[in-house]
């Protein structure tokens, strides 16, 4: 479980993030949504403790991340691009990220199977395509077989046979008890995919609940969003 | 004459410009204090022997700034951007909105012989009052036909960047080569040792335009003669090359 | 925090040689360095045979290249850090191994592994080179001076290599990494050349004492065991400030 406790950040006199709190759950997809530049970003970097909160916390099963006994097989994260050196092979890659966390090489090519990228393990990361660069982040994600998976924008620049195998996977992970956190802009493809839904604007949480409960009177997902991010909530749009 | 400006406004708006400016206004100036001070005794007492180098070879040393410059004005073109943007580069940009290559080319060139020239002249003013500074009465004079030298030579070595640049996109060769070679540290200088066909090379050739060595191999006119065949020979390589690699590669 | 055992701290390690071997730049580096190498090799010895014969010292010569050769070296410490920073890696990175202080101090191990071998290779090629073309001219060495300073050449090289390194960590940019450190090592340490007092405790000229002997006519030289300990204190120094500006800054 994820549990995001009065998250704030300051970067010099601006305000990233004004007190978030909400929590991801085993067993559910949790829709992480928001405008740009609202703080999807910074709070999954925290979260992964890329970045450093100015107060409060973010806490996996209880632990910040710097202190999980072995990070890769517990949270399998996928951020933007690829996360791999351009020279380096997309097997390279994963072989690396394996030896740190004790894994064998014969999970790397498990890994490789289930997102598809067998064929172009061997290819340097700078001739991939933005989809096969998300399908490797994905692969690095996957590789420890954890628990929980945070992913960002999983979906940009896959085509739509990955679209609907991501969409698939990740409903089975949900429903066989590990957590899912993912941001998207795609409101439509979210609204097949997510059981819970977390909206952020400006640095706030506007909306958190389930996605019946979130959608409320509104007719789709996205017209909820639009209600909800522009001006205040509640105002009709 | 736009694809010129847009060139300038480029060039100007790099982060890195202002490490190649300050550099190149004040690294100068400060080689020549150091010289001048080490040599004080000798040229008071009038039996300095580099009495023509004092402050000159502020110049010639300190050229770095413009070689920041000229890799980084073709280098930030090929800088990938992380792959969320989809592992785009300026160069693709910039190539839509000019209407050749060559073109293109040519503008950036210019933008980069304009600059590396503006900051010369200015690196010359630091350097002569540094130099006065330190020597009062006793500073030899400035001639203008050495301190014209010395702005080709910097102008010269800019180019010599540019073209290297583009031959290798990323930057580092270059900047590395260059850098070391224009210091104290030199490969065209051990060379020129070993065989007499290192006097024609670019950097030792364009010192003759501005620096009175003990072994004078060229006339200033000649030596910057050969050192601008370099550079034309560099920009046709790099010219050719340029137009006919994919972008993408 | 809780600090990882031996077993984790293997594996990090192991990791961050797998990150280093399978990044093609340092293999081309180190190629271009040997060449590198080799040549300047031919050309000091070339002019160090239309010398006096028998007053030559073949280590002097063979050696001579080190000034540039630290050039590939720094280039090749700047690689392992600033390629972190490449495609995002540094992300990767740290939700993989995110305890910093040990990643970044186990990839400086790391790259150590790797370059004391090559370094000692190179070092060891050039001075064989002229060896073999002025042993009849030059004045008689003898093997164990030879091996002493060409681990001093080694050592020095290292250092150089991890020195950069941590700058590049601290700048995470090559650009800058590269002007600053070339700067220095090229161009402001031959400058400050007239104060010779405090300039042998800067890290190079420190270094030098670590293979040169020292020439008769100077004063105040070092011992090339003080050159060892006040290289490795800088190296030290730098290592140290990067890990924790590492620790602090966001990713």
């Amino acid at each position: 479980m994820i549990t995001i406790h009065n998250l704030v950040k300051r970067r010099g006199t601006q305000e990233i993030l004004s007190g978030i709190s909400f929590k991801a759950r085993p067993g559910r997809v949790t829709g992480f949504l928001g405008p740009n530049g609202a703080g999807k970003s910074s709070t999954l970097r925290i979260l992964l403790g890329l970045d450093r909160a100015t107060s409060g916390n973010a806490l996996i099963d209880g632990k910040p991340f710097a202190e999980l006994h072995n990070p890769l097989t517990t949270v399998g994260a996928a951020l933007d691009g690829s996360g791999a050196h351009r020279m380096r092979t997309g097997r390279e890659h994963l072989r690396w990220m394996a030896h740190a966390a004790g894994l064998s090489r014969s999970r790397v090519e498990e890994v490789l199977d289930i997102v598809g990228l067998t064929n172009a393990a061997g290819k340097r990361v700078a001739k991939y395509s933005l989809g096969m660069g998300r399908r490797l982040g994905m692969a690095a994600a996957l590789l420890g077989d954890p628990k929980i998976l945070v992913l960002d924008e999983p979906v940009n620049g896959l085509d739509p046979e990955g679209i609907r195998w991501i969409r698939t996977f990740l409903r089975e992970r949900a429903a066989s008890g590990n957590t899912v956190l993912l941001s998207s802009h795609l409101m439509g493809e979210l609204a097949e995919t997510v059981d819970d839904v977390v909206i952020i604007h400006h640095g706030k949480i506007v909306a958190d609940g389930s996605l019946e409960e979130v959608i409320g009177n509104h007719s789709t997902l996205e017209e909820a969003f639009f209600a909800l991010t522009s001006g205040l909530a509640g105002d009709v749009v | 004459m736009r694809a010129f400006n847009a060139e300038l406004s480029k060039l100007f708006s790099l982060p890195g410009i202002w490490l190649a400016f300050l550099i190149g206004a004040f690294a100068p100036a400060v080689i020549a204090a150091l010289d001048s001070i080490a040599q004080k005794e000798e040229i008071i007492a009038g039996l300095s022997t580099r009495l023509s180098e004092v402050g000159y070879i502020g110049l010639g040393l300190g050229v770095q700034g413009v070689i920041i410059l000229g890799v980084l004005a073709v280098s930030s073109e090929y800088l990938a951007e992380s792959s969320e943007s989809g592992g785009g580069q300026q160069i693709t940009t910039s190539l839509t909105v000019v209407s050749s290559r060559i073109h293109f080319l040519l503008a950036k060139a210019g933008a980069v012989t304009v600059i590396s020239i503006l900051l010369s002249v200015v690196a010359i003013m630091t350097t002569v009052s540094a130099t006065h500074l330190v020597l009062g009465e006793y500073t030899p004079a400035f001639e203008w036909p050495k301190l014209l030298g010395a702005v080709c030579y910097w102008a010269f070595t800019a180019l010599l960047a540019f073209g290297i640049t583009v031959l290798t996109k990323h930057g580092m060769i270059p900047l590395a080569v260059l850098i070391i070679n224009t210091s104290f540290v030199s490969f065209s200088f051990l060379l020129s040792k070993v065989t007499k066909l290192a006097l024609y090379l670019p950097d030792r050739a364009g010192f003759e335009m501005f620096m009175f060595l003990s072994n004078r191999f060229l006339t200033p006119f000649k030596g910057g003669l050969v050192m601008f065949a370099w550079v034309v020979v560099l920009f046709i390589a790099a010219a050719i090359v340029f137009h006919r690699r994919d972008v993408a590669s | 925090m809780s600090f990882p055992s031996s077993k984790k701290i293997t594996r990090i390690l192991g990791a961050e040689l797998d990150k280093l071997v399978t990044l093609p730049s340092i293999w081309i580096t180190l190629t271009g360095t040997f060449i590198l190498n080799l040549l300047l090799a031919a050309s000091f010895t070339s002019v160090g045979l239309q010398g006096t014969a028998g007053t030559q010292s073949i280590l002097s010569i063979g050696l001579a290249s080190m000034r540039y050769l630290q050039a590939g070296f720094i280039i090749l410490g700047i690689l392992a850090t600033c390629s972190e920073y490449n495609g995002g890696q540094i992300r990767t990175t740290l939700t993989t191994i995110p305890w910093r202080g040990i990643q970044l101090s186990t990839k400086h191990f790391a790259l150590a592994i790797i370059i004391i071998p090559a370094a000692f290779i190179i070092a060891a090629s050039g001075v064989l080179y002229t060896f073999t073309m002025m042993k009849d001219t030059a004045v008689v060495i003898e093997i164990d001076t030879m091996i002493k300073t060409l681990l001093g050449a080694t050592g020095y090289l290292t250092c150089t290599t991890l020195l950069s390194a941590a700058i590049g960590a601290l700048f995470r940019r090559t650009t800058p990494a590269l002007v600053v450190l070339l700067g220095y090592y090229f161009v402001v340490s031959p400058l400050t050349r007239d104060f010779p007092t405090i300039r042998k405790y800067f890290p190079d000229t420190a270094g030098s004492y670590m293979y040169m002997p020292p020439s008769p006519n100077e004063i105040n030289v070092l011992t090339p065991m003080q050159g060892t300990g006040i290289s490795m204190l800088w190296t030290l120094i730098f290592i140290t400030v990067a890990i924790v500006l590492f620790r602090k800054r966001d990713a």
